[in-house]
């Protein structure tokens, strides 16, 4: 008894000094931010003047904004990075238009779900970049090959997310729209999409991310046009500080997908109850 | 409890059932392919007969000691990597909140170039080889595992971590017995994503700078045109990929039964 006393009292000396600890770290993470980036560039261009990075492999950061900047006044950048938009946004449109209605139907009975286990893990473990001879053969280096590519692979989470949503929808839900007598129709669009949606939102947005990344490679083994192809393009010319700048155009990219797609769903999903449901699926 | 019992010993009948429910979608699209392929003509879709023939001509036995083990090593040397890199720093990342915050724009930055993008850059400092390849594989695979792992290990119970650090339970026991465990399902999460990721990135790599594997194997099938091998190639990927994933599940499943609370909550999580 006496021991547990002690024990409470004294957490309170330490614990509050470090809640101030936090405090001070809740005004800090930016700054922290900016210093660690800052460092980790510096510390890169510091290692390419002093030689300890070969330039003529990896370029410096010196060299890549030299190279970024240039890029405004470059109409082959910009015709390249509109291909790159173009077969990533028709490649998810057709992957979500297709994955979503097979995913409502198959995740909304559990006989078709069991039935269609094994064929959908079979084909989704096939890397769509295994397709890419086939889609080269049949369509050649253009922007079909692509988007075929692009829907081979991303279909797949959309799919997926949808059908595990669906298979989640509260029950009371479902029992009350047919005690309403609400029709089949009427009950997908009320009741079980919205029910689904922050899995189904999380589904697009991996298969987003998936379709920049299947677009570019496919552009680079391809060699449909396209920012992908830049790459391979830069990389056979040895325009080193170009291929670099180009990678860190992509990269970008695919932040600025991710960010924009997660502001999106936070925004569309805020109203749902599943502020946890989210969070997890975002980790997993 | 009893339920789960149950699911891992079902009735033999029940498991009959089970196994026909799942089974007769694939058997009746193989059997409607080969039918509807029969005799076909089309210079880019082959019968299936043929399809099947070219696969044992190719792949059963020579093209598995050719093409299937070396990519197989590859893929394994770079998730092994890629799974001591992402959990060891994932560990330091995750406690050291700090130093995590601090350098998280840096990691999203870093993840979100398209590995197949750096494939050049690759070709240029490795060169054509396994090397290159194990490189790449481990960079792509890298990524999923840290952030699944820091997401882990912060997401542990502060209960938890403030009960051992009060016990004074020594870092090296406090890593083993607390926080590996309780990250272990996010890690396993994050594992399962870099395994497919490491398939596309070997088949990829091998199509674009190789001299073996599958991905070589279907391009050169391409080039060559004989469509037949291709499609086998493709096939044999398929397979490949599949018994991977299995393999993965039945690893999955019997780390994260250890610890038998946390399998409960993993259940519980999913359901």
């Amino acid at each position: 008894m006496l021991v547990a006393e002690g024990r409470d009292h004294a957490p309170p000396g330490p614990s509050r000094s470090r809640s101030a600890g936090r405090r001070r770290e809740a005004l800090r993470p930016a700054a922290d931010k900016v210093v660690a980036v800052a460092a980790v560039i510096a510390a890169w261009q510091l290692a390419s003047w002093a030689g300890v990075i070969d330039t003529r492999s990896i370029a410096s950061p010196a060299q890549i904004v030299g190279e970024l900047v240039s890029f405004p006044g470059d109409p082959a950048f910009w015709s390249a990075l509109g291909a790159t938009l173009q077969g990533w946004a028709i490649g998810l449109v057709l992957s979500v238009a297709i994955a979503l209605p097979v995913g409502l139907a198959l995740g909304s009975s559990e006989i078709a779900y069991r039935s269609c286990r094994f064929t959908i893990d079979f084909l989704r473990t096939i890397p769509p970049v295994a397709l890419v001879p086939l889609a080269l053969l049949i369509y050649g280096a253009t922007l079909e090959m692509k988007v075929v590519l692009v829907v081979l692979g991303a279909c797949w989470p959309v799919l997926l997310q949808t059908m595990s949503g669906v298979h989640q929808v509260d029950p009371v839900s479902r029992e009350t729209a047919r005690s309403y007598r609400l029709d089949r129709a009427r009950t997908i669009v009320w009741v079980v999409v919205p029910g689904a949606s922050p899995f189904i939102a999380t589904g697009v947005r991996i298969a987003a991310t998936m379709a920049l990344i299947l677009t570019i490679g496919s552009e680079l083994i391809g060699g449909a046009p396209g920012l992908g192809q830049q790459i391979g393009l830069a990389e056979v010319a040895t325009d080193v500080s170009r291929m670099y700048a180009l990678i860190v155009v992509c990269a970008a990219l695919g932040v600025l997908v991710n960010a924009v797609l997660a502001r999106a769903e936070g925004r569309v999903m805020s109203w749902h109850v599943s502020q946890t449901m989210r969070t997890r699926a975002h980790s997993a | 409890m009893a339920r789960l019992a149950d699911d891992a010993h079902p009735s033999p009948l029940r498991m009959i059932g089970r196994l026909g429910v799942e089974a007769w979608l694939p058997v009746a699209l193989f059997v409607a392919w080969w039918v509807a392929s029969d005799s076909s003509q089309s210079l880019y879709f082959p019968s299936l007969q043929t399809i099947v023939e070219a696969f044992g001509r190719t792949w059963l036995p020579a093209g598995i000691t050719e093409h299937v083990l070396p990519s197989l090593g590859n893929l394994a040397a770079g998730f092994a990597i890629a799974s001591a890199l992402g959990v060891g720093l994932g560990l330091v990342l995750g406690l050291v909140r700090r130093l995590g915050a601090a350098l998280s724009p840096i990691l999203e930055f870093m993840r979100a170039v398209p590995a197949v993008a750096l494939l050049p850059l690759g070709l240029l400092l490795l060169g054509i080889g396994s090397s290159m390849k194990i490189a790449l594989i481990a960079y792509a695979a890298f990524w999923p595992i840290l952030l699944t792992t820091v997401d882990g290990v912060r997401g542990i119970d502060a209960t938890v971590q403030d009960v051992a650090r009060s016990y004074r339970v020594p870092l090296r026991l406090r890593l083993t017995s607390v926080v590996l465990p309780g990250a272990a399902p996010q890690i396993m999460t994050g594992m399962r994503t870099s395994l497919s990721i490491g398939i596309t990135v070997i088949v990829f790599s091998e199509m674009a700078g190789s001299t073996e594997g599958i991905g070589y194997a279907i391009l050169q099938a391409q080039r060559g045109f004989r469509i037949a091998e291709m499609w086998a190639g493709m096939l044999a990927l398929g397979i490949i990929g599949y018994l991977l994933n299995i393999a993965f599940r039945g690893l999955e499943h019997r780390v994260l039964r250890w610890n038998r609370a946390m399998h409960h909550t993993m259940l519980a999580a999913r359901s």
